[in-house]
């Protein structure tokens, strides 16, 4: 055991002032550093592989072995919603065609007019204190720092560093981020599907059924509108989400009326009027009747799925911003004046990317929707959680939307 | 120079923390403990010191440190720092006893360890970052520092190999009978 004296000191106030000055420099931005970081990149990337080489088969075997049962659980879960979800799939699509026709009608701006880039998730960060994600695209794609990161549910993050093959996406949670976003309200009964079951299956026939009666969207069409992704994944151009979806894949239908016709636009804005005016955004009553009709096996071949949808009439009713707070809490939005007289910010109110010039994200980016709501004493205004439609935990592929706002395209 | 950089501490302090480095960024942020990962180079910062002096602990410390600012994006000094930290406290706890048992460097590790990890947030607070201590670090600093005390018996014996130490042969001598 070393003996300790006043003259080691000197070591380790050394080694504490060259971390600060690392520090300072680092911070006001040093070519050297930065040149340093490439480098080392370059350096752990083969050992990194070279233990994922050797790592990972043990970590498949112990997978294998403890979380086997957790898998299968998830698996049937994913399979209900698989089945819902292509249940709702033709009419939801239907009705973002129909907003979209209204939004160019009005020449209002749209996410589908925005170049995106696919990218594959490479790594995360490996301490507890930062959200943050590596991706596999870098400058080479022309992703540049502050462009917006989005998967098919909603906003993920944003760019923070790039490199010319990577990109560094700093995650919502995170507690530096922040951007502005709008809560809207869809006149406030929004309540998620819990129990219910549109393939008509019990849950427990799930699993018989789970081989034979899916049919999701044929994400391989090599021919389709698809991009392809480093290992040869397609992923659908019209995945941003709130653009425009491109046509329906294969094994889904469009609406169709009594007599097996299509329906054209108008009735399709005809059957939503209806529906705004006989309806309160409950599923299960009358309304537009969409046949999804997927391309199963003989065992659910005349099984059809009937589903409701409701034009809910959207109202803006706040701005604010939406800062991260780590990994174990919600992000919060803050700045907001909860005026009664206009309207009250409550849960399940949905909220978006604001996209006001200073905005990194252009606007409609979905984000999420208000799971509680904080009142504060004073002036203050009220907070709110949000829960995110984006899970953090589980991304692999995210599309970065090549987007700058208008105040640095103007420069 | 370079008979002198051979023959030193940091040509087996630099391929050791890479593949200890690689282990943090690939099968630690795999398999996360109540969602806290792993700190292995803190840990290992803090064993280096406990195997050879808080100063030796603190180079291997500042030397890991670096290598995981250069990889992770943070800003460079700062985890160097809290690994420095976690060596000291590691070396200077090892001085309580003259050549302790293994469950008291393990301990000495795990209490090294926490200062290390709990060190981070300090540091960022005084780069400028906004409320760095957040909820989930009164979980993180208990986990990171229980498994620096089940690693300790893998990387103390590591932290001696990388400083070219070798353990003592002296013993403690025996209590005088005719006292």
């Amino acid at each position: 055991m070393a003996i300790y004296s006043v003259g080691r000191k000197r070591i380790i106030i050394a080694l504490l002032l060259t971390s600060a000055l690392l520090l300072t420099l680092d911070l006001r931005g040093n070519p050297v550093i930065d040149r340093g970081r490439d480098a080392f990149a370059v350096v752990i990337g083969p050992v990194e592989s070279a233990t994922e080489v050797v790592t990972n088969p043990l970590e498949q075997v112990w997978n294998g072995i403890v979380h086997y049962d957790d898998l299968e659980e998830e698996n049937l879960a994913l399979q209900d919603q698989v089945d819902r979800l292509i249940g709702t799939q033709a009419a939801a699509e239907a009705a973002v065609i129909e907003g979209k026709e209204l939004q160019a009608l009005y020449s209002l701006p749209s996410l589908s007019g925005i170049d995106t880039e696919v990218a594959r998730v490479v790594g995360s960060a490996a301490n507890n204190l930062d959200q943050v994600i590596e991706i596999n695209k870098g400058s080479s794609s022309g992703i540049a720092v502050g462009m917006p990161v989005v998967n098919q549910a909603g906003l993920v993050g944003k760019i923070t560093s790039v490199t010319r093959t990577t990109a560094r996406v700093m995650l919502v949670t995170d507690s530096r981020y922040v951007v502005s976003v709008k809560v809207t309200s869809s006149d406030g009964s929004f309540q998620a599907p819990t129990d219910t079951t549109p393939s008509g299956l019990a849950p427990d026939e799930i699993a018989d059924a789970a081989t034979t009666t899916t049919a999701p969207p044929d994400t391989t069409d090599p021919d389709g509108t698809g991009t392809d992704l480093p290992d040869g994944l397609p992923v659908p151009e019209s995945t941003l989400p709130g653009a425009t979806p491109p046509p329906l894949p294969d094994g889904f239908e469009p609406l169709v009326d009594d007599n097996g016709d299509p329906l054209s636009d108008e009735d399709i804005a005809a059957l939503i009027e209806q529906g705004e005016d006989g309806q309160d955004g409950v599923e299960g009553e009358d309304g537009v009747e969409g046949e999804a009709s997927a391309d199963t096996a003989d065992a659910s071949a005349d099984e059809s799925t009937t589903t409701t949808t409701t034009t809910i009439p959207i109202v803006e009713k706040e701005f604010g911003g939406l800062e991260g707070r780590g990994r174990l809490l919600l992000p919060q939005i803050r700045f907001l004046q909860d005026n009664p007289a206009l309207s009250v910010l409550q849960e399940g109110d949905l909220v978006e990317t604001a996209g006001d010039s200073e905005s990194l994200a252009p606007a409609g980016i979905p984000v999420g929707r208000v799971a509680n709501r904080a009142d504060r004493p004073g002036s203050g205004g009220p907070r709110l959680d949000v829960e995110l439609h984006a899970d953090l935990a589980r991304l692999n592929f995210v599309r970065v939307v090549l987007y700058r706002p208008l105040s640095e395209v103007e420069q | 120079m370079i008979a002198g950089f051979l023959q030193g501490p940091l040509v087996r302090i630099i391929p050791v923390g890479l593949v200890l480095l690689a282990l943090q960024r690939t099968v630690l942020v795999d398999h996360q403990i109540d969602g806290v990962i792993i700190q292995l180079m803190t840990a290992a910062s803090a064993a280096a010191g406990v195997a050879g002096g808080s100063e030796r602990g603190a180079v291997v410390g500042f030397v890991f440190g670096a290598m995981f600012d250069l990889a992770e994006g943070t800003p460079l000094g700062s985890t160097a720092t809290a690994m420095t930290l976690a060596g000291v406290v590691g070396g200077l706890l090892a001085l309580i006893a003259a050549d302790p048992q293994w469950w008291l460097s393990a301990i000495f590790t795990g209490l090294g360890t926490a200062a290390g990890v709990a060190a981070v947030p300090a540091v960022r607070l005084f780069v400028g970052e906004e409320d760095p201590f957040q909820q989930q670090l009164a979980v993180v600093v208990p986990v990171t520092a229980v498994a620096g005390v089940v690693l300790s018996p893998l990387l103390v014996p590591l932290g001696r190999w990388m400083l070219r130490m070798k353990r003592p042969e002296w013993k403690q001598p025996a209590a005088d009978a005719s006292l």
